[in-house]
């Protein structure tokens, strides 16, 4: 049961309430607490530390390129920004599909990588775009971590107990670059991944694929990447048969398990799917043509 | 510890002493006396508990009530004005928006802040808008068509 | 061919708009429902669900638990009457506690009151329970081997309904039968025999069971989320041992039910509770809870075809064999068993039928009367079905219907002599809306189903009065459980009375006040009550003309009651309104009708060969509806996109457009989202594994097809008023069979697994397993449950079969 309750609105208060009060968890928009502690899964924190007020952590901005979002930046914003959609696209199709829209509204790029959750829809096209987040503590200053490293099982993450998350830096993709999120939904809303992917994928001047970062959303305990998938793009002509290929070499590396959305077969083959039709995706807008988002609606019922 | 939670609901500035874990759907309802706001599911799944914090939908089961210290809630009591009903509650009204009626709060609160946002939406934007929001009785049909004729009706077009 | 019916199709928006007397209160939020309610000294109720399938219970102490801070009460068997009581009077074999043994997830165990929420979670805690598990019985049919373990082992002793026929885990065995099936079949030129597997689904109403209990004196006032007041005292009476009359049940607003809320839950366990805490006490449900506790889902079905044609397609006969999981209690599944027959039969032309349908206990949630009980199972195999035989005979799947479908004149299963019927008409106007869209894309496919459902005559009473200032007011037993039938009722008597809907007001869902009705259950409300009130309002009528012929020194015969007077025909300035009448009633004789319209009875037919009766053995007044989905499959993936469903239903009469098609557009969705996403998931320990709208996924908005409601209107000779016909289960019975239909045409994979997910859809479509060798078998690995079961299939003649 939750004793005490904050809520600090500078970094600098927050950091030290976490620093002298080992039970204390910062929450942000609190959907996926309050839930959890609701279905009995996992308690209220005794001592909540409120940073939904924090001035500083709801900045979003573009720095030499790189996209620059406070910890507090909502999928809302994500999903109407003009440079997300163009840009980091794949973050874009993410953070449009994340719940409902008061999900969205509430629900923070914080909140949804610190939960760490093997179907967090964020994360993966955070790490395929080779995202990094700060984090900070009171008397140690800040902190690097790459968001493919942040999550270490679900609902566990490489911070500290006092460490808040203030920063989601992610960097500008390559010339030439394309991005897209996909994950295979059974309803058009209020969904949680079956399967995802993201993909960034940069293509040569002569159309060939230079590079491919491929990250995978319910296949793992944490949002995994595809070294064998990537591998196996790379020089290849950005076609429907490399990227079968490659979702197939996904999908032979991936250990998905069964449970009450999928079976591990189901999910393996459908990896298979929205690897390859992320890839197309991706590839599509590295080419420049229009890929609407979100990419999960993008050509349904069209196998690539 | 209890603490002390200040809050304007509706237009009027209320207060309550309220354990730090309780969520904003259980103050109004068992503390400040709104039983509009439903509640429907534990997950953040039937949107029946949807309210406006500071203008923006929010699941009023999922956030914690000293949270919304010093905002500004809006509840389906909070639509209508004193002498008429909101263009959205009139049109639920009128096109067979409203069965059991239990979904109905959550889902004007819904609808008003998807007009705020978007005050021509086409169908599917609706459609969109009102996703987090499940209904059993209508199959949506009439709440769609019932948000395109309020939107309508707000920015002044003939409907 | 017959004549054709008068087709007066409504587009879905169409009409003025009617304005339900309840909207405003639930368009502001002032509509209290029962967790709304404010309650003085109100406590607070939890309840200890078994929280395993089957169990023997080893030991139930609840010391710690009643010695904690803030609790008012606890409770097990040992608290309340040693009664086991009856759903509907079929059969007693459940207690309000569970008694020695557990045998469903659900399963009330104790019951705590306590001053808050906290404390009674904190106190069901605390209770001290040991169990012996006992290997949970889950799959109908290894429950009829002779050798299964029992769910019920004083089964033998239980009182029951004497047309039940039943023994170990069969709950109840119905049959229907006309002619000689097997010596048709087997001289049939062609017989097709087919497996079909549903899953349990569930009502999902949004608003989960609630209950307040609070006692003055001798009496309990009991406001309960039912939709059934008159069976949830019937049910608290019995169980608690009260006469009817100390009961009172109120029903505030009710947040939907879609049967859900059918029978009696909570209502007695909170009487008790408020008794022993000698505070009002409330219970509301947490939506894990409204899942696994409130024994009311859909049954999972199992059902053999065996069919036999001539080879212009004409069907001869068909023998059927369906299993119905009942769950730990019997509810009222066996009368539903009996339905479920029927609906195989369908409304076809076929000589020779021999259909049983066995209800088997299982250590599952209990089944009963979720929305058209077993119809939208029973009807999405039989209509897969006929689009199998169709192409095996190389007919259209319309032309096959168009041939098989029965007309005016000609004999249901039981014989019942079909009249007025639009099943044809139906089938003829969704097909051709549907066709009139946008050319089939690629993957793209229409499916259309056919089927029936009955009206369901039962007794319901109303009273119509005129107060004193000329205004009226329905007085009824009647359910309103958000279609609006309720509210619809003032339609009825305005017409009656010459006065408008608005001039009345209604109070309804008080068994102290409204007299006898069965609930909002089996699509009765504009059926039973409608004319209850229409009796009613004659009656009124009368007594209005009586006084008027006096006041006016008219003929009576010479009078005309319209718009709020009564005149002299030819003499429009002798006159008296309404309000005048009243007032001088109100000196005298008070206007003031009653009406109890007797129930129509079922038309003739003969089921002297059928066993396992229970008034279903024909269809009272049926409507015919043809639904005709078109759908995108995505071949990779097997999601199904609905994009458009076209229903078109011979519902008798509309009475109110805006409410009939409202439950035509929820229908469709509801069922949709049966056909598609929902379904109960158990594991192999029988507790279910989606208990949650997370994972229990209903159509969110932007799933919703567009739907387009049609209405073929044939009036019931002997239906409801103006000869309407029950609304409110048909849309949810075709629309599956539809979809599996159009999924099948689109890529040549069947499905014969409800609901027809996508994994299920892309197994059909990459591996061909279809689904429906599983059978009811809970969640596990493949291998283990993938037993073929061939044997309970009927024996066919040798190589006329196919598949």
């Amino acid at each position: 049961m939750t004793e005490r309750f904050a809520g600090p609105t500078t970094v600098e208060a927050a950091l030290a309430i976490l620093a002298s009060d080992a039970a204390a968890r910062p929450v942000a928009g609190g959907t996926d607490l309050v839930v959890a502690a609701r279905q009995g899964r996992k308690s209220l924190p005794e001592s909540i530390v409120a940073i939904d007020r924090i001035a500083g952590l709801d900045h979003h901005a573009v720095v030499d390129g790189a996209l620059v979002l406070g910890s507090l930046t909502s999928h809302e914003w994500i999903a109407d920004s003009a440079e997300v959609r163009s840009t980091w696209s794949a973050l874009a199709d993410a953070s449009s599909i994340v719940g409902s829209p008061a999900t969205r509204a509430t629900g923070t790029i914080g909140g949804n990588l610190m939960n760490a959750s093997p179907a967090a829809d964020t994360t993966a096209p955070l790490v395929s775009l080779g995202a990094n987040v700060m984090l900070r503590a009171m008397g140690r200053g800040s902190r690097i971590v790459p968001v493919a490293s942040l999550a270490l099982a679900p609902g566990r993450t490489a911070a500290a107990a006092d460490e808040l998350l203030t920063t989601v830096i992610v960097p500008p993709p390559p010339p030439g670059s394309g991005s897209a999120y996909i994950r295979l939904e059974y309803r058009r809303a209020m969904e949680i991944a079956v399967v995802g992917a993201a993909v960034l994928i940069t293509l040569a001047s002569n159309g060939s694929i230079a590079g491919a970062v491929i990250a995978l959303t319910s296949v793992a305990p944490t949002i995994v990447r595809a070294p064998e998938a990537e591998a196996a793009l790379v020089g290849e002509a950005a076609n429907a048969a490399t990227f079968r290929v490659a979702a197939e070499a996904a999908a032979a590396a991936a250990r998905p398990i069964d449970d009450v959305r999928a079976s591990a077969d189901y999910r393996r083959a459908m990896l298979v799917v929205v690897v390859a039709r992320t890839l197309a995706a991706a590839a599509a807008r590295a080419r420049g043509e229009s890929i609407p988002i979100p990419a999960s609606r993008w050509a349904p019922g069209r196998e690539v | 510890m209890p603490e002390l939670l200040q809050l304007t609901v509706n237009g009027l500035p209320l207060s309550a002493m309220i354990e730090p874990g309780r969520t904003l759907l259980r103050v109004l309802r068992d503390d400040l006396g709104r039983t509009g706001t439903k509640e429907g599911c534990d997950d953040s799944e039937c949107g029946a508990c949807m309210v406006l914090v500071d203008g923006r939908p929010v699941n009023s089961c999922s956030y914690l009530a000293l949270q919304a210290s010093g905002r500004e809630i809006t509840t389906v009591e909070g639509l209508a004005s004193a002498d008429a009903l909101h263009p959205l509650q009139r049109a639920f009204l009128e096109g067979g928006g409203i069965q059991c009626g239990f979904c109905t709060p959550g889902m004007l609160i819904s609808a008003a802040a998807l007009i705020a946002r978007d005050p021509d939406p086409s169908d599917e934007a609706i459609r969109d808008g009102l996703a987090g929001n499940l209904c059993r009785c209508t199959g949506y049909q009439p709440i769609v068509a019932a948000v395109r004729r309020a939107a309508a009706e707000m920015r002044g077009d003939p409907v | 061919m017959t004549e054709p019916n008068r087709r007066d199709a409504q587009p879905t928006d169409a009409g003025p708009p009617w304005i339900r007397a309840d909207g405003e209160a639930k368009a502001t939020g002032q509509a209290r429902y029962t967790a709304d309610l404010a309650v003085a000294g109100l406590a607070h109720a939890r309840l200890l669900l078994a929280g395993r399938a089957h169990a023997r219970i080893v030991r139930l102490d609840t010391t710690r638990a009643r010695a904690m801070p803030g609790v008012l009460a606890v409770l097990t068997q040992d608290d309340v009457p040693d009664r086991r009581y009856a759903s509907y009077g079929l059969v007693a074999d459940r207690t309000l506690f569970a008694r020695d043994v557990v045998r469903f997830e659900g399963e009330v165990v104790a019951a705590v009151a306590a001053l808050t929420p906290e404390a009674a979670t904190a106190a069901v805690a605390a209770i001290d329970v040991e169990y012996e598990d006992l290997p949970p019985i889950l799959d109908v049919e290894a429950a009829l081997d002779a050798a299964s373990a029992l769910v019920h082992d004083d089964a033998a002793a239980y009182r029951h309904d004497p047309n039940i026929v039943s023994g170990g885990n069969l709950a109840s065995r119905s049959t229907i039968v006309k002619g000689d099936a097997t010596a048709a079949l087997a001289t049939a030129p062609i017989v097709v025999r087919e497996r079909y597997v549903a899953d349990m689904a569930h009502p999902v109403p949004i608003e989960p069971h609630s209950v307040t209990a609070e006692w003055s004196g001798d009496r309990v006032t009991i406001h309960s989320s039912t939709q059934v007041p008159f069976a949830a005292r019937a049910g608290t009476a019995d169980a608690l041992d009260l006469p009817e009359h100390r009961i009172r049940i109120v029903v505030s607003h009710l947040g939907g039910g879609f049967g859900g809320k059918c029978d009696f839950h909570f209502e007695a366990h909170v009487a008790a509770l408020a008794r022993a805490a000698r505070r009002p006490v409330r219970l509301v449900l947490s939506r894990r809870e409204e899942f696994i506790a409130p024994d009311k889902v859909t049954h999972a079905m199992v059902v053999d075809l065996e069919t036999g044609l001539a080879s212009d397609g004409t069907i001869l006969a068909r023998k059927a064999r369906l299993l119905l999981d009942c769950g730990a209690y019997a509810s009222d599944t066996p009368a539903i068993g009996q339905v479920a027959a029927m609906m195989i039969a369908g409304p076809y032309r076929i000589p020779d039928l021999e259909i049983e349908a066995l209800s088997v206990y299982t250590n599952r949630t209990p089944s009963g009367s979720v929305r058209a009980p077993s119809g939208p199972q029973a009807c999405w195999a039989v209509e897969q079905h006929h689009d199998v035989i169709a192409a095996r005979v190389g007919l259209d799947p319309v032309e096959f219907r168009w041939r098989n479908l029965v007309r005016d004149g000609d004999e249901g299963p039981t014989r019942q002599r079909h009249e007025g019927n639009g099943a044809r008409e139906t089938l003829e106007l969704a097909v051709e809306r549907a066709l009139a869209g946008p050319p089939l894309g690629p993957d793209e496919a229409i499916g259309v189903a056919s089927g029936w459902w009955f009206s369901m005559p039962g007794p319901s009473g109303a009273f119509v009065r005129i107060e004193s200032d000329g205004s009226g007011r329905i007085v009824t037993g009647a359910q309103e459980n958000g279609t609006g039938a309720v509210m619809a009722l003032p339609i009825l008597a305005a017409e009656e009375l010459g006065m408008r809907p608005e001039d009345f007001a209604i109070t309804y869902q008080d068994t102290d006040s409204g007299p006898y009705d069965g609930g909002s259950s089996g699509s009765q409300t504009t059926f039973n009550n409608g004319r209850a009130v229409v009796d009613a309002a004659r009656e009124v009528r009368r007594q209005l003309l009586e006084l008027a012929a006096q006041a006016l020194e008219a003929n009576i015969d010479d009078l005309v009651l319209a718009d709020g007077a009564v005149a002299v025909t030819g003499s429009p300035d002798r006159r008296v309104t309404i309000a005048e009448l009243a007032s001088t009633a109100h000196s005298g004789a008070l206007l003031l009708g009653r009406g109890s319209g007797s129930p129509p009875e079922l038309p003739e037919h003969d089921s002297s060969s059928c066993v396992g009766r229970f008034g279903f053995e024909a269809f009272a007044s049926p409507t015919f509806f043809c639904h005709a989905a078109r759908v995108r499959v995505d071949r990779a993936t097997g999601l199904v996109r609905v994009l458009k469903v076209v229903a078109a239903t011979d519902v008798g009469r509309v009475v109110n457009a805006p409410g009939a098609v409202g439950q035509m557009t929820g229908g469709v969705v509801m069922a949709l989202g049966n056909a598609t996403l929902e379904g109960t998931v158990y594991g192999a320990d029988g507790r279910q594994r989606n208990a949650s709208l997370l994972d229990y996924k209903l159509l969110t908005s932007a799933d919703a097809p567009e739907i387009e409601v049609h209405f073929v209107e044939n009036p019931a000779s002997n239906g409801g008023p103006r000869g309407a016909k029950g609304v409110g289960e048909p849309p949810i019975v075709p629309t599956a069979a539809a979809v599996g239909n159009a999924i099948a045409a689109a890529t040549g994979a069947r499905v014969r697994r409800l609901p027809m997910t996508p994994e299920r859809v892309w197994r059909a479509l990459t591996t061909g397993d279809d689904g429906a060798a599983e059978g009811n078998a809970p969640l596990g690995p493949r291998a283990s449950t993938a037993t073929p079961t061939g044997a309970t299939v009927p024996a066919a003649p040798a190589g006329a079969t196919s598949r």
